[in-house]
């Protein structure tokens, strides 16, 4: 059959129009049966969602677990394992009420008792779960008020909650064989997925089978789903075009270049991944704010984007970009204005230039981009050398802060306070730049516990106005990334948080 | 033999000539970022543009700087430490010499490459370092080698002369013993530069290079390397002037024999 096929104009056009996750029909309808192999530079560590810290492992997770609430493609929180939900009037009570007739794949119930346990298990000191912290400052307790219905006690109304559901700590883990199998679990994980995993040869891949009792009607379509390691994204590339692999992501605007006119492969792009470079606000040489803006004012973001993305991402004045509900159009960073820089440099106490480190892992797209940096910084008599440092070491150097001056990229999460409390937020586990601002702490505790929408978006527009007015760091880009699939695969759509979902997809005969 | 050795130092001059006169020879400036990436090669670009849109010609010719730098100061440096040590315990023997030849066998063990690259991860990597790290790793067969024919030139009756009327072991090293290894040492220099090249590209091909911006061979290989498919010549080019190098001080080395 022939599959319509998205070229690459409308792939700009969609990425023009400012969509984050554009959606893409091809393989039109949905067919049973058949493998979907899958390319990944897998960094999977554990597929026990209760320890759950690397990226990628979510790809996984996503298969073989249901969450309490999911995404959509727009970040809206829709209904999964619960149906529906209520809230107190003093917004401190949610009543979740779950799926009927849903078990686990060991056979066990999947009921109010299980989401309990789950939950409890990622606050307890002693299991010591990463999302103990995430959970902590929001959860009092949770209630079994039935078989089908859970209560979350909450200690302040929070928004926040649902966007935790849809992720680590709302994957359902099957308690009975997360008792039985211990440590085992982490490669035997038991959840209500639609797939079951089978194997996990770390390194090489991970084999991933329908689950015949599953809970949704119809679902899923594929019998098999098998994850291959991946060295690469050329590697990806070649493997795509030779029909070893379906499905390939995080493909840069250049890796797609060999692929993008060709017949049998369709490209879906995802815009958002935010890129900034980043320091110690607080401590000399960048305790001043001249100097900050003298960098600030001397970078060309515009070019940054033309070169390292081919144009595709766009420049980011801010920590959001343009399509999710807290992007602010009014927010806007330092302009490119090198006279203005040189002025600055000036003032802030280095009339004869300034000379730093720039901290530069090991990945293709930040050794770009500070290439570029050192090239407009030099321009306004700023010196930057440019310090390699391995990936593996680079964000471990970046906590302890042996690390400074740096790039940094995160991708968008469901709900703003997401991002924006953990890096930004003086008690943020993520602030590294040991940013402090009174008034930002405010205004993002403040926008954690309301529920009106148009208030929240009110305080995270004025939190954001002061950070990138304080300057922890440079706001550069919002990248633009690509999934590649054979033509003949079906149902894939991107969900901002850009972790890939293999669910629901089909694929039909060449 | 007199052929190889005329076309290696014909390349090498060449080489030399290109790196001293980079300035002058290259079209473009070897750092300036453009907005045409990959591009294929054309008459403003004769070797395409590389992944910044800058120009791959002339960051190469800009290139033969740091692997010639390199090259010739890694050898220098292993020469520094392994032709004192072969000398002396070619000429001195007994416990001396068993002492050095332990020490010069335990670093011949080690992998030359994977010493290099533990040594660079731990002193970070510039020009200044990988020159002496190189050094270090090359030193021990050059030691080997010299302390061979110091060993031969030892038993030579004008040596035992020597000793005989009392010359002392610096003199008879100096006066006896170095003219005779010098034309091996001569030999090993040149092959031990190749080496140090061709070592270089490969710790720039694993990223332990010279930091970029830094137009260095090797490196340039490596950043080629994730774009073969749209622009090889990104890769080919330096990877080839590699080639071409480390042959033609290859053929000078082996001259000498």
């Amino acid at each position: 059959m022939r599959a319509p096929v998205i070229g690459r104009r409308q792939a700009l056009a969609g990425l023009a129009a400012g969509l984050l996750a554009s959606r893409v029909v091809h393989a039109a309808t949905p067919t049973r049966g058949g493998t979907l192999t899958v390319g990944l530079a897998n960094d999977a560590k554990t597929y026990d969602p209760i320890f759950s810290v690397q990226f990628t492992e979510r790809h996984v997770l996503y298969l073989a677990f249901n969450t309490l609430v999911r995404y959509g493609t727009d970040f809206s929180i829709q209904p999964e394992l619960a149906d529906s939900w209520t809230t107190s009037a003093d917004g401190k009570r949610i009543v979740f009420s779950l799926h009927p007739g849903v078990t686990f794949q060991d056979g066990t119930a999947f009921d109010a008792e299980a989401v309990k346990w789950n939950i409890d298990q990622r606050m307890d000191k002693v299991v010591n779960s990463p999302q103990r912290q995430l959970l902590e400052p929001i959860v009092a307790s949770v209630d079994v008020i039935d078989r089908l219905h859970v209560a979350f006690n909450l200690i302040e109304p929070s928004p926040v909650l649902f966007s935790l559901l849809g992720e680590r700590p709302g994957f359902m883990v099957s308690p009975t064989a997360w008792k039985q199998r211990g440590p085992a679990f982490a490669s035997q994980p038991v959840g209500t997925g639609a797939f079951v995993l089978k194997e996990w040869v770390r390194g090489s891949q991970v084999v991933l089978e329908r689950n015949p009792t599953y809970w949704q009607t119809g679902l899923p379509y594929l019998d098999r789903i098998v994850v291959q390691d991946l060295a690469g994204s050329v590697i990806g590339v070649q493997r795509l075009m030779t029909g070893e692999i379906d499905f390939v992501s995080e493909l840069s605007p250049t890796d797609v270049r060999p692929i993008e006119k060709r017949t049998g492969i369709v490209l879906n792009p995802i815009k958002g991944r935010w890129y900034f470079t980043q320091w110690h606000v607080n401590t000399a040489p960048f305790d001043n704010a001249k100097l900050r803006q003298a960098f600030a004012h001397a970078i060309d973001r515009d070019r940054l984007n033309e070169i390292t993305m081919r144009g595709q991402g766009s420049v980011s004045d801010g920590p959001t970009p343009e399509g999710l509900w807290w992007y602010d159009p009014a927010l806007k960073s330092y302009p490119h204005d090198p006279a203005r820089a040189k002025a600055l440099l000036a003032e802030a106490g280095y009339p004869d230039g300034f000379a730093y480190d720039l901290s530069t892992p090991q990945v293709t797209v930040f050794q770009q981009v500070n290439q570029l940096l050192q090239e407009q910084l030099a321009e306004v008599g700023i010196k930057v050398r440019l310090q390699p440092i391995a990936n593996s070491e680079w964000y471990a150097r970046v906590v302890d802060g042996t690390t400074n001056f740096t790039p940094t990229r995160w991708t968008q999460r469901a709900d703003p306070d997401g991002l924006l409390y953990i890096l930004f937020h003086s008690k943020g586990f993520a602030n590294t730049m040991k940013y402090r601002n009174a008034q930002v702490d405010t205004l993002l505790e403040q926008a954690r516990t309301v529920y009106d929408m148009p208030i929240r978006k009110r305080l995270y527009s004025e939190a954001q106005q002061l950070i990138v007015r304080d300057l922890p760091m440079v706001p550069l880009i919002f990248g633009a990334e690509y999934a590649a699939l054979r033509a003949n695969v079906g149902g894939f759509e991107w969900i901002p948080d850009q972790i890939p979902r293999f669910r629901d997809l089909w694929k039909t005969a060449n | 033999m007199r052929i190889g050795r005329s076309i290696g130092a014909a390349v090498i001059a060449a080489i030399a000539v290109v790196a001293l006169a980079a300035p002058g020879l290259a079209p473009q400036d070897p750092y300036r970022s453009g907005v045409a990436m990959l591009d294929l090669p054309s008459a403003t670009h004769w070797l395409g543009t590389d992944d910044l849109g800058r120009d791959v010609l002339s960051r190469m010719i800009y290139g033969a700087r740091a692997s010639l730098a390199i090259g010739i100061g890694a050898a220098a440096v292993a020469m520094l430490i392994g032709v004192p040590i072969g000398l002396v315990a070619g000429t001195m023997r007994g416990r001396v010499d068993l002492a050095l030849v332990a020490l010069i066998d335990l670093f011949i063990a080690l992998p030359g490459l994977v010493l290099a690259l533990i040594i660079t991860v731990m002193v970070g990597a510039n020009l200044r370092n990988l020159i002496i790290v190189l050094g270090a790793v090359m030193w021990p067969p050059i030691a080997r080698l010299v302390r061979g024919q110091a060993l031969a030139v030892r038993e030579a009756v004008f040596v035992e002369a020597a000793r005989a009327t009392g010359g002392t072991q610096v003199w008879i090293i100096r006066h006896h013993i170095w003219p005779g290894v010098l034309p091996v040492v001569a030999a090993q220099f040149s092959i031990s530069v190749s080496f140090a090249i061709f070592t270089s590209a490969s710790l720039s091909f694993l990223g332990l290079g010279i930091p970029p911006p830094a137009a260095d061979w090797g490196g340039m290989v490596r950043a080629g390397y994730d774009y073969l498919a749209i622009n090889p010549w990104m890769s080919l080019a330096p990877g080839a002037a590699v080639s071409l190098t480390v042959m033609g001080f290859y053929v000078i080395g082996t001259s000498f024999k």
